[in-house]
């Protein structure tokens, strides 16, 4: 077994030593969580050097399933983003989670086992396996340690990702059936060889199995009702990882399975799926707009975000794709980031209430400087992340269907619209007596969750070159498959070695 | 003549897991009689156990030397052993979980332990018949000794109606079952499943109306049996008034039983007559599935919500038998495995938690299990998600085993209704997670004894034994598979 | 093979007509006259005292029950005793078998006191 063979295992050797310490002893649990997660994102910094970053052993030979997974360009910087968003979460649960914290802490790294699991699984029963025990422990940290409306926020959750995930589990059965096995890449050179095809109606059903377990996670409008629901009730951790690394399953999982399993499929549904991206884009801004809760506004703009990934992903081409997983990357550091920030007000004014706030940055100037940079960074703003995913999904919308560009691009403009008002309400304008009694600054431990994801938002803004190559490349695969044994004419030029070098100076 | 009647000591030695069975139960009783009442009965359990494990040992030991008994009554194949372990597995578990229960309620007497041992020694009949009269009779002997356990507390009028309702139901089941192997027997003129077998198989065989009669009134016998819709009405009620560690066993074990024979007999002899009964069987399983998990949607009382799940998985179960092939037979073996293990082990928890009477077996009565008793919680969190269907799980496993058999058989509609159905199943499994995890904690949970050691036996075994068969399920699978490659075909 | 079964049939159809003609005619030719005396139960001429269906103590069904396993299951015995030679050495075998099963419940169920009226 290679090093990621044992590296993914490390969170669910990390959560079986943590349920062995005495529950009594909350500080040790506490200082052990933040060590074990440390070390996890330690090592999965050697992910980007070492090779070959793959293991392939069996695991129930009777079935042919294995123990295969590999990391690509595509699945790295989410598994970076997953590892250093976990101890992060345990920073900012250092307070607010007083209760049960040796369940919460194993209930995070068991999520953390889960989500690595999906990103680097290359078996379809392994990757179903990690996607459902991804499950388990979020809806334990929404449904334990959430608010009010916490138990049916937490069962939501649970039954509409489950039930949409049965029929992907009776494809991925199928599949197997043709194909013989479950190795998604012995499946994927099966199809490019015209060795394995699908019917078009087989294919259409089975992307369509798939498709829907994905957009429930996304989630694509109008399957998200779940998503305020959970955020709102989640605890600040569970939102963030959440918002952060939960939503990026379901876009990732169409890029990598939906794609390039039925290509032929996917490009004859994308005409609907991208116009139900921008409703979703516009919608999720417009209701945003309206929220008085300010965790549902967030809540609602990762559904106007995940959108574009969507829309970027069913554009089809190089642009697109690109600025998709791009775009996945930054709503995960941004919108992550977003909800540690209201995580902190709450933490103080015990509200998430716009009313309960107001001139907030006069008691607290650094949070309201950190808010406002991410803030704009999830505006959209030049010279911070956002800007570029969005460009470049925009770009290859443009690509496709120029139409779909001009509408996606309105809720560019309604996201500052939104956020900037509410930034507006919260922390200019009078100081209510309760406010100025209430806030404080930013405290060390704050500082340290949130410092490297500023760090990061800026270095994605002013240095994609840092993360775009690894995932062009990956890209360019996966644009391939779907063009290969697609029966009709595809418009896609094909890819140039050169393209990711003038996307990144687009971007810039 | 008279000499060859003398059964090869190799044929005795086939039957030894049963033998110790009886002499155990028998050795119990008299054990029991000359101490008096005044001693404890816990020795007694501990009697019953030792004859479980010496029992589970010589099924494993006389796998080493497969074949028939006693003019080919009994056959002993991996088949028979597979499910020979589960049925001795269960009574082991049952015992472990009964200890504390029954002192409680004051009936720790040694006929519990005895009849223990004398159902499991029934369904160790039914498993390893290869002759209809055989099956009868461990039928028998399973059934009657099980009515009586669950009539085991006298003044409990719940209980009471529980035992007759089974008594009767079952009764008449067994009725039916008869009278089908009656008209096979009139339609073969054997009883013997690898004669009747040929017989069928012949081109001047048996008329396929008589056949089909017989199978039709075998299948009512086994559906009253396994519990599956429409003969289902009266688990729930039996379920909810029977003591718990009995509901527990009757769950599991002579349910798995029933299938066995259930499986053999449709999968054998009326293999060629398939495409009759496989409409039938699919609208059974559908139907079990449907009303299990929509009736258990509703209720409060964690036994009767658990009886509802119990219709439920029959239902599952019967899909693979639908499917009327090798892997379906062995996906059938392999979820009643997993089914058995998480089943008794939450109802060992509902054993543990309802306190003197059965007071508490509301689901509201879970609040505060979780932080009150984690390791009990996280045994109950490790079944239900098996009972759900969650990865790592054997139920899970299971499930996708049944459901890769069936769509292999290109039952594709049953396959996806049976998906969403255990979508559906997600949310009441999931009410119990949300009170035992989410809620303040209750009456019930606040003046908990401390976990006793047959309990926790039983509870961690079990939950060891979901997670092994959900993790590295190779072994287990590779065993059913050439098990269910033995079989008449 | 059904023809085989012929006679059977029309033994049953006999059966089913025969006690229908008997009692139609029977009402058809008899004087029709009732009266209290002729539905009560007849025992000898002896007036009857109570109903027949009083309750009596469960103790009457533990001896019904003792009286199955240890008079009735004899019977087994019988055809053995019948085919001694034939069954040679097995047939001691196997009825001892019985015999002992036998005399273990009749040590149980002396030990529980089956046998005590009180």
């Amino acid at each position: 077994m290679s090093f990621l063979g044992w590296f993914l295992l490390t969170p669910l050797a990390a959560f079986l030593l943590l349920l062995l310490l005495p529950r009594e002893q909350e500080k040790t649990i506490r200082v052990a969580a933040l060590a074990l997660s440390l070390a996890i994102f330690g090592l999965s910094l050697g992910l980007l050097a070492g090779e070959p970053r793959e293991t392939d052993l069996a695991w129930i030979p009777e079935l042919n399933i294995r123990y295969h997974v590999a990391v690509d360009g595509l699945s790295i910087w989410l598994i970076l983003l997953t590892t250093l968003l976990t101890p992060i979460s345990i920073l900012i649960s250092w307070k607010y989670i007083d209760r049960r914290v040796k369940e919460f802490h194993a209930f995070l790294l068991l999520l953390e086992f889960g989500v690595l699991g999906v990103f680097a699984a290359m078996d379809l029963f392994l990757f179903y396996v990690y996607w459902e025990v991804g499950l388990v422990p979020m809806y334990f940290l929404i449904g334990i340690w959430g608010h009010d409306r916490r138990i049916y926020a937490a069962v939501k959750f649970f039954l509409y990702t489950m039930a949409a995930s049965v029929l992907m589990l009776a494809s991925i059965i199928y599949v197997y059936q043709r194909a013989g096995t479950f190795d998604y890449p012995a499946i994927l050179a099966m199809l490019a060889s015209g060795k394995l095809t699908f019917t078009s109606l087989e294919q259409t059903l089975l992307f369509l199995a798939f498709f829907v377990a994905f957009a429930v996670k996304v989630p694509l409008f109008p399957l998200h009702t779940w998503l305020p629901d959970a955020h709102v009730e989640a605890p600040t951790a569970g939102s963030v990882m959440l918002a952060s690394v939960l939503l990026k399953l379901g876009t990732y999982g169409i890029l990598r399975f939906c794609l390039p399993m039925f290509p032929t499929a996917a490009r004859e549904n994308a005409g609907w799926i991208a116009v139900l991206a921008i409703v979703g884009i516009v919608y999720g801004a417009l209701v945003a707009m309206v929220q008085p809760n300010v965790k549902k506004l967030v809540a609602y703009s990762s559904v106007s975000h995940l959108g574009f990934v969507i829309l970027g992903i069913f554009s089809f081409n190089q642009q697109g794709f690109d600025g998709a997983v791009y775009q996945m990357l930054n709503h995960g550091v941004s919108t992550g980031a977003l909800f540690m920030l209201v995580g902190y007000l709450y933490e103080r004014r015990h509200s998430l209430e716009i009313q309960d706030y107001g001139g907030v940055s006069t008691p607290a100037p650094w949070l309201s400087t950190v808010f406002l940079i991410t803030t704009l960074a999830s505006i959209g703003l030049p010279t911070l992340n956002n800007f570029v995913g969005e460009f470049l999904v925009l770009q290859g919308a443009a690509q496709a269907d120029f139409r779909w560009a001009v509408f996606a691009a309105t809720g560019v403009i309604l996201s500052a619209c939104y956020m900037l008002w509410m930034y507006q309400r919260t922390f200019y304008g009078e100081t209510p007596e309760k406010v100025t009694h209430q806030m404080t600054d930013l405290n060390g431990r704050e500082w340290a969750a949130i410092l490297p994801l500023l760090a990061l938002m800026v270095w994605m803004g002013t240095a994609a070159e840092t993360f775009l190559p690894r995932i062009s490349a990956a890209n360019r695969l996966i644009l391939q498959q779907t063009t290969v044994n697609v029966p009709f004419n595809v418009q896609t030029p094909a890819p140039r070695p050169d393209v990711a070098a003038k996307e990144i100076a687009d971007a810039r | 003549m008279p000499a060859n009647l003398f059964p090869a000591p190799v044929e005795i030695f086939r039957f030894l897991p049963e033998i110790i069975l009886a002499l155990g139960g028998t050795l119990i009783m008299v054990l029991e009689a000359l101490t008096g009442d005044r001693q404890p009965k816990n020795a007694l359990g501990h009697v019953s156990l030792a004859a479980l494990f010496a029992a589970l040992v010589a099924a494993v030991a006389v796998h080493g030397s497969p074949g028939p008994a006693f003019s080919s009554m009994l056959l002993v194949d991996g088949f028979a052993t597979f499910f020979r372990v589960v049925v001795i597995a269960v009574g082991i578990l049952t015992v472990f979980s009964s200890y504390r229960y029954l002192s409680r309620e004051g009936a720790n007497t040694g006929e519990y332990y005895a009849l223990v041992l004398f159902s499991v020694a029934g369904q160790g009949v039914m498993v390893t018949a290869n002759e209809l009269i055989m099956i009868f009779i461990g039928l028998e002997i399973s059934s009657i000794a099980t009515y009586v356990m669950a009539g085991l507390l006298r003044d409990d009028a719940r209980a009471n109606e529980s035992a007759l309702k089974y008594f009767l139901l079952g009764s008449f089941a067994t009725a039916f079952l008869l009278y089908g192997i009656a008209f096979l027997y009139g339609a073969t003129g054997t009883t013997n499943l690898t004669a009747i077998r040929e017989t069928v198989l012949r081109a001047d065989g048996p008329s396929p109306l008589l056949l089909g009669l017989a199978a039709a009134l075998m299948l009512v016998g086994f559906g009253f049996k396994i519990s599956s819709a429409p003969f289902q009405m009266w688990a729930p009620d039996v379920y909810q008034g029977a003591p718990t560690p009995v509901t527990a066993f009757m769950s599991a074990g002579p349910k798995a039983a029933a299938f066995a024979i259930f499986l053999r007999v449709f999968v054998t002899i009326f293999e060629p007559i398939g495409d009759r009964w496989e409409p039938i069987i699919w609208v059974f399983a559908l139907a079990s599935m449907t009303i299990g998990n929509f009736a258990a949607l509703t209720q409060s009382n964690v036994k009767r919500m658990l009886a509802y799940s119990s219709i439920a998985h029959a239902g599952y179960v019967l899909v693979a038998l639908c499917a009327r092939s090798d892997i379906g037979t062995a996906a059938a073996m392999f979820y009643l495995a997993a089914y058995a293990l998480m089943n008794v082990g939450a109802f060992a928890v509902v054993a543990y938690i309802c306190g003197k009477g059965e007071k508490y077996v509301g689901i509201d009565d879970l609040a505060g299990l979780g932080s009150r008793r984690p390791a009990v919680a996280a045994a109950l969190t490790i079944f239900l998600c098996s009972l759900i269907g969650v990865p790592l799980t054997g139920g899970f496993f299971g499930k996708f085993y049944i459901f890769k058999a069936a769509l292999e058989s290109k039952l594709i509609w049953l396959t996806v209704l049976g998906l969403l159905n255990s979508a559906v199943a997600a949310y009441y499994y999931l009410r119990m997670l949300v009170v035992m995890y989410m809620r303040e904690p209750g009456e019930a949970t606040e003046n908990l004894e401390p976990l006793p050691a047959g309990l926790r036996t039983a509870l961690f075994t079990s939950a060891a034994g979901v997670l092994l068969l959900g993790i590295f399920p190779s072994r287990i699978l590779e065993f059913a598979v050439q098990s269910a490659k033995l079989f008449g075909r | 093979m059904p023809e085989g079964y012929l006679p059977l049939f029309l033994f049953l159809i006999v059966a089913m007509i025969f006690p229908v003609v008997a009692l139609g005619f029977a009402k058809l030719l008899r004087p029709s006259l009732p009266s209290g005396a002729k539905l009560e139960a007849y025992e000898c001429g002896i007036k009857a005292a109570s109903n027949a269906r009083g309750r009596y103590t469960v103790r009457f069904y533990i001896v019904a029950i003792l009286f199955v396993i240890f008079d009735v299951e004899t019977i087994f015995l019988f055809p053995w005793a019948v085919r001694n030679q034939a069954l040679g050495w097995f047939g001691v075998a196997e009825i001892a078998v019985f015999l002992l099963i036998l005399i273990v419940g009749y040590v149980w169920a002396y030990r529980k006191g089956a046998f005590e009226w009180v």
